[in-house]
Parts: structure tokens; sequence; C-alpha cells
């Protein structure tokens, strides 16, 4: 215990804003103080702007403010955000002008610790990451990890492997249902959406032990077979989802408010999706039908009977309809899995540590929010020697700065709900 | 009954705080006079006018209840416990879950989740909070009003929990704030949250009418002095 | 795999395939050319960047730049290798293809420090902008109980030196955003630094 060199405390974030104004507004190249320096509101208009020389043509692009413009801080503590995102937003009054996401609050290194884990453990590590789709998040690692041990889990497992995900792709739509509602300032959807997630999440507690990260999947298959209580739960639930999606449906899909709000809103169109990355319901809501489970076919996506759903106008009424339409067909998808459920073991033989051989897998999964992928690299020793993990909401928020300017403020929350970006995710 | 906001002056006794002001020259301890039994409610009533009626509940010419200020507006505290609407990561949506139906903590007056720190009362750190996030998050907590409360849920924010090995992760959210009430579990469940939040309701009845010595526990942001260099 | 072999005879090196990834290798000089012709030309088709990782494969070695490509024209997906010099870890952005790479490459450059030369916004993105290390550099190592390691790059809240505002450009504004600071940097093998207790953060102020 050694005491702190005043002049290496840390400076209070308070003085940072209120003291140091003319020497920040100098190096973000902004005018000198106006002539309410001094004044309570000095350096109010500040807000937002990175306390630092500007380093890079788009910040500067960003950060530099014409007549009439001034920047407005959203996050990272902020109701409407899904979590811990930040955008700095430049408006003109009440139009958005431009806009920069602002990530990191919430990265815990997690593909470093991957690499510093071994391959069964690895499959812990990465729950927390789409923390709304954990059973995807595991599914991915799994096959890669599959891939470079050249073995293949029983086919019982890879049943219920796509049991589960679904289930989980089921209560994540919904989520993302309530949470566009609640964005807009509508509160009774997500109470509809909570009671469906908490059936689902029981339901996964009674196959998993474990309501939200489930740490179910096993290279080489899963952790538990199918029990008792998770049959009599599915078979209630399935009784009653309809009901609870329906409700929303009722409350939510001819709702003219919502209609107003919603149709024309930030369109993206296929080219545009295809450009920046966007995958997922986003990308199919713009028309283009790409799903990684028709595309690459995993696990036994291919023995079941499905078609990739696509709407076609890419705006946030679309991908909300897109959702809808997915629980149904997710909730169809299990039906087919429950009937052709075979019998046999649901774990392959797989020594305590797995050492692969040198090489290198890539697996990819369609999770609830796109296309999410594990490049792995093995170099013959008990942890990965690379761990890479490709999140779908990391790469959809790009296209927020393209759809936003335009748009008033208050629609900017509607536009990023409906992309549906879960923070454990974009900052890993 | 002298009313006083001040629980050092409560604690210390008449005597002595009659000594304090130099309003009594006497110092030597105040007599300690055991009674042969507890006086009964009737005899602690009977110079209010009231008396205990047979069905239970006070009758009487005076319906007040004499008490300090301190100890009632605790009381009400204690019973509308208003968390912050701030999330950071997975527990946030467990949290979410405690505020919806099938858990609904409005039973016991925590349901408004406000937006603003001005107007919340407890801090729920619910999730991995990160070295970039910390200062934010300490800027919410000095935010809020006096007096308020830190519920730290989850291992995270515990102990920095499966990230503790992390580059970019804070090993205990006690690092760089008080914390009232630990709630363990990866995420904890619904009910663990709730109990929890009973723990907290348990604390704060505990310290009735003496938040201001609660508040004076000293500096709030000594955590990362000289912790660990 | 054949029509790679016929059409960048050059090029295309190492190729390599199991059973749904075709893999191959490409100069970094040629890579732009060549993921346009590889998205642009029906015969590939490959129109969407799934992926773009780095690797880094130690002290004394080099970086690796990979993209995974996806076409609807063939059943597997493409696996694009693009080596990178550890000493001057600068290779062409691809955000003239797809705009999405833009992520991606923020996400390398805080990472592991690669330069993408073209990318117009090229700053940090999980880590704070005045932070120093690259984390998944393979001499970053992990302190296995960093409250009491002594190892560069732990939690800048307990390390005020690194809140220093007037610091944090040096590493763009400087030549190369090399990582340790080519004056430092020595060939060593990993193995050399005992975990925890020695840092191999040569940059870390005495």
């Amino acid at each position: 215990m050694t005491a702190v060199d005043p002049e290496t405390r840390i400076p209070d974030p308070i003085d940072l804003d209120r003291g140091e104004e003319a020497r920040l507004r100098a190096a973000a190249g902004l005018a000198p103080p106006s002539a309410a320096a001094g004044s309570e509101y000095a350096g109010f208009e500040l807000v937002g702007v990175p306390d630092r020389p500007l380093q890079t043509e788009r910040e500067r692009e960003m950060y530099t403010l014409e007549e009439g413009e001034m920047l407005l801080n959203m996050g990272p503590q902020h109701p409407s955000t899904h979590g811990v995102l930040r955008l700095v937003v430049k408006i003109r009054g009440e139009m958005v002008t431009d806009l920069d996401p602002v990530f990191g609050y919430l990265h815990r290194g997690i593909e470093k610790l991957c690499e510093n884990a071994t391959y069964t453990t690895v499959l812990t590590y990465v729950d927390p990451m789409d923390y709304l789709a954990s059973m995807h998040n595991e599914h991915a690692p799994a096959i890669a990890f599959e891939k470079l041990f050249g073995i293949q889990a029983p086919r019982r497992a890879e049943y219920i492997r796509a049991l589960v995900v679904e289930l989980n792709r089921v209560f994540s739509h919904g989520l993302m249902i309530g949470f566009l509602a609640l964005d807009m300032g509508g509160l009774t959807p997500i109470l509809y959406s909570f009671i469906n997630r908490d059936d689902v999440v029981e339901l996964l507690a009674a196959i998993s032990g474990q309501r939200m990260l489930f740490n179910f999947f096993r290279v080489g298959g899963v952790n538990w077979d199918v029990n008792d209580e998770f049959l009599s739960r599915l078979g209630t639930w399935h009784g009653t989802v309809m009901k609870s999606i329906g409700d929303n449906e009722k409350l939510i899909t001819e709702n003219e408010i919502f209609k107003g709000r919603t149709r024309g809103m930030g369109i993206l169109s296929g080219k545009q999706a295809i450009a920046y990355g966007v995958t997922g319901p986003n990308l199919r809501a713009s028309g283009v039908p790409f799903d990684v489970r028709k595309a690459h076919p995993y696990s036994i996506y291919d023995e079941l009977e499905f078609d990739v759903i696509t709407q076609q106008s890419g705006d946030v009424y679309a991908r909300y309809l897109q959702r809808i339409d997915e629980i149904k067909q997710s909730l169809h998808l299990i039906d087919q899995i429950m009937d052709k459920m075979p019998h046999g073991p649901v774990q392959a033989q797989v020594p305590g540590i797995i050492r692969p051989k040198p090489g290198r897998a890539y697996g990819a999964v369609e999770s609830p929010r796109g296309l999410y992928s594990v490049y792995a690299i093995s170099d013959g020793g008990p942890t990965p020697y690379r761990f890479r993990m490709r999140d779908p909401s990391f790469i959809s928020l790009q296209v927020m700065p393209m759809l936003m300017p335009g748009h008033l403020i208050a629609d900017t929350m509607a536009i990023m709900a409906s992309l549906d970006p879960v923070m454990g995710g974009v900052d890993k | 009954m002298a009313l006083t906001n001040d629980p050092r002056e409560a604690a210390r006794g008449r005597a002595d705080n009659e000594a304090a002001q130099g309003t009594a020259l006497v110092t030597s301890p105040a007599r300690i006079e055991i009674p042969d039994s507890a006086p009964s409610d009737d005899d602690l009533l009977a110079p209010f006018g009231m008396e205990e009626h047979p069905t239970g509940g006070f009758h009487g010419l005076l319906e007040v209840i004499p008490t300090k200020a301190d100890l009632v507006i605790d009381l009400i505290r204690a019973n509308s416990l208003w968390p912050l609407l701030s999330g950071l990561s997975c527990c946030a949506i467990e949290m979410m879950s405690t505020a919806t139906s099938k858990n609904d903590i409005d039973r016991f007056g925590m349901f408004p989740f406000r937006a603003s720190p001005r107007q919340a009362d407890v801090l729920i750190v619910a999730g991995t909070l990160t070295t970039k996030m910390a200062g934010p998050l300490v800027r919410l907590w000095e935010q809020m009003p006096e007096p308020k409360w830190c519920v730290a849920m989850g291992t995270c924010t515990t102990s920095g929990g499966r990230f503790k090995r992390s580059y970019s992760v804070v090993q205990g959210v006690d690092r760089v704030m008080p914390v009232d009430v630990y709630v363990p579990g990866c995420p904890p469940r619904p009910e663990g949250l709730i109990y929890g939040l009973l723990k907290l309701r348990e604390l704060v009845m505990a310290r009735r009418g003496q938040w201001r010595t609660y508040v004076d526990r000293g500096p709030q942001r000594v955590a990362w002095e000289g912790d660990v260099r | 795999m054949r029509l790679l072999v016929e059409r960048f005879p050059e090029t295309a090196r190492d190729l390599w395939t199991d059973e749904d990834t075709v893999e191959v290798q490409l100069p970094r000089d040629a890579v732009v050319e060549t993921l346009r012709t590889l998205r642009d030309d029906p015969e590939f088709g490959f129109f969407m960047l799934a992926d773009a990782a780095a690797v880094d494969y130690g002290i004394g070695h080099h970086f690796e730049v990979v993209y995974h490509l996806f076409s609807d024209r063939h059943p597997a997906w493409l696996r694009v290798r693009v080596p990178v010099e550890r000493a001057n870890p600068r290779t062409p952005s691809v955000t003239s293809l797809w705009t999405g790479a833009m992520f991606h490459e923020r996400e390398m450059y805080d990472m592991m420090g690669i330069v993408f030369e073209g990318n117009r916004d090229l700053r940090r993105i999980y880590m704070s902008p005045d932070y120093r290390s690259f984390p998944q550099r393979k001499d970053f190592l992990l302190p296995d109980d960093a409250a009491d390691s002594s190892a560069a790059g732990v939690n800048p809240l307990e390390r005020p030196e690194t809140w220093d505002l007037t610091t944090f450009s040096r590493e763009l504004t400087s030549s190369a955003a090399t990582y340790p600071p080519p004056d430092t940097q020595v060939d060593v093998p990993a193995e050399a630094y005992p975990h925890g207790q020695e840092s191999a953060d040569k940059s870390r102020p005495a």
C-alpha cells in the first residue's frame, strides 16, 4: 500500500468538464469559449466532444460543427440504449445530421481469455457474449472445435442442440419486439415479452441448470439429455406461447401510432446491407434471402423443412414483421425437431483435456442477430492459439451513421432498437 | 421528548448533552433506574389520552404516534427504494425480469426504475464493470442524492467473476464505490435479487434515524488510491 | 479451388481445403485487386465479407489478416490469408470494397496494432483512446492474478499514469504504430518471459 502522488491522481470527471474546457475546445479545433464562459452553462455544448486532439478524417468530419449544429451525447447510461451503448449525435434542431457510436464500455477481453483457457472452458467464456443468445454463442465454437478435433456429435445431441437454439431464438426475437415498443414509449409489450421469456428460460433451465448463461453445449455433444420436467414445461409453454405472441401482435402490428413511427423509417436497401456486412433478420428484412441455416447447413438444418423468410421494404416495420415471422418459423421448426428426434447418446467420447492437431477451423451459425462465427486456430496445445468471434450486432451497428441522418432524435431510438444490438456481443 | 436530527446527541444521552452545551456543570453519569416491570402500552399511551382497543388498534382522543421525524422518513424510505435504471450487461436482463410481471418487485415498492440518478435511491450495478465504464458509473453514483445505497448484482461486480483475469475488467465494483449488499450468482435469479433487495431493506430499517452517521462514513472514492500499485 | 488456380496463377499460394472451406494465401500488395475480382466476377460471386480477423504468430514471426468470404455459387467458405510483417504492420484497407470492413479493421487496429492504409476512421474502438498496448498480441501476457502482477496494460484505472491525456496520440502520430517501439523490439521467444513476473511491455514507464 503506497500513497498516490497527487500529481498523478486520477482527475475527477467533473473537473475535466468544468476546468479544462478552453484547452479542450482548442484541442478539438473549436472556437474559444463564448461569452457564456464562466457562467454555469459554460462548455455545455462541449458534451460529447472527445477530450483530445481528433485523430482521423472521419472523426474530424463528425466533431467539426457548422453553424446551427450541436452535439448531443446519449449514453453510456441511457434508458433507451440497450446496455452501455454510447451515441454522439450531431443535430440541427431536431434533425440528426450525423452520428458516431462509441463502443468499449463492456469490453471484457473475452477473446484473450479464451486463448488462455482450455477448449472445454472456452464454451463457458463465450456465454456472456451475446447474452440474449447464449445457446448460439456456444454452438459456433462447438462446431469449430469439433472440426478441429475431427469428431462428430451424436445425432440425438444435434437434435437437442437445434431444439434449444430455436427456443433461444424465440425469446430473443420476442424481447426485441418488446424493446422496440418500449423505446417508442409503449410499456405493455415488454411485459408480455418477459412473460414469454421467463417461460422459455425456465424451460431451458430445466435442461441446462441455468437460467441465462446456460453452459449447455460440450465439445462433441450436449451436457444433458431432455428430461421429464423439460418435456412437461415444453408442452405447457407450447400451448400458451402463441397467446403471448398474439397479444403482442394485436397490440402492435396494426397499431396506427406504431405504423406511423416505423413505416419508411431507417430504410436499408439490400445492396447497402451487404456492403455494410449486415446479416440475419435485418438483412432478410431488406429482401436478401441469406440464412446460414440454408446457405451452409450445419447441425441438422438440412433435414428440416423451412423457407428463408424475407420482407421487401427494409424499414423498421419490416424488421419487426421479420421477427414475428421468424418466431412462428422457429415454433414450426421445434415441432419438426420434436417429431424427428432419434434415440441414442447425447455425448461423444471425448478426453478431458482436448489437444487437437494443429489446424484451422471456421464455424458459423445463424444467431438471432445474424451470422455468428468462430475462427479457431490450434497449435496442438490444450488451448486455442487464436480464437476469434464475429458478432453480428457489432457489424450491424455500422449502418447507424448511414441510416440516422434525416431522422428526428426520437426516431434514432426506434431505428437502433430495430437493429437489435446486444452490447455484450458488440463489445465482447 | 427532544426532537433532534443528530443521532450523536441522542446517543450521548441527556446529561452528556447538557454538559456538551455547557448548560450543566455536573458531569457524573446519570443514575440508572431499573424498573420493576416494562411499562405497558396503556402506561405509554395514557399521557396522550389513548388506550388500546380490545380488538386491536388504538382509540383515543388523539390519534397520533409520537416519534422522531427521522424514524418515519426512514420507514418510508425503506418501503420505497427506487432503483436506478442502469444495466451494464447480462444481469440487466435478469434485473428487468425482476421488475416485470412474473417477479414484480413492485410488491415491495421498488418498481419505478428511475431513468435519472437524481431521483434514485439504489444503484443496482448489474453486470461486468469495465475500466472504461468505471468513470461514468462513479459519476452516476455521485449524482445520486444521499441517502443512497449500492447493490452489487452478480459475480462480476462482486469480484470480477469469470473475467477476473481480464485486462479491462474492474475486479469488483467495491474498488470504485461503497457497496451495501452483494448478490452472488452469474447472473443471480430474480428471486436472488429480490432477496438481496429485502436484505437492503433490513439494513435501512436497522439504521433508522441514523443516516447522518451513515453518511459520515468517510470519503467515498478511496478505493483505488494506493490500492494496487 | 480450380478456378482460383486458373485465374490467379501468380498470386494465389498455399491452397488448402477441408470439408467446407477453401483457403488461399495472398500477398499484401495484391489483396485489394484480388478481392475485388472475387467479389465482382460472376464466376466467383463472393459478395459478402463474413469475417475479418487478425492473427499474431508470435515474436519473430508475422501477423496475418484473415478474410472469410461467402458466395452463393460455391458450396464453401473462402478463407483469404494475408501475411503482414510484424516490424511494419501495414496492409491496405478493404473498406473500398466492403464498407462493413470498417469496424473489423478498427478492431484489428485496437487489438493487434495493424494499420490499414486507406481506412478513414482508424482509431481505437474498444479500449480508451489513451490506452497504449495491443492486448491481443501474444507478447501481451495475462497476469495470473492481476492484483499483484507487474504486467503492463492491466487495469488502467489502477495505473494513473495512463490517464495522462497528452501521451495517448503518440502511437498514431509517430511513424508506424509499432508495438513495442522498434528500438526496443528484440527477437526473443515468448517463453523467455516468465508469466506474471516480468512484463513483455517495454514501453511501460519505469
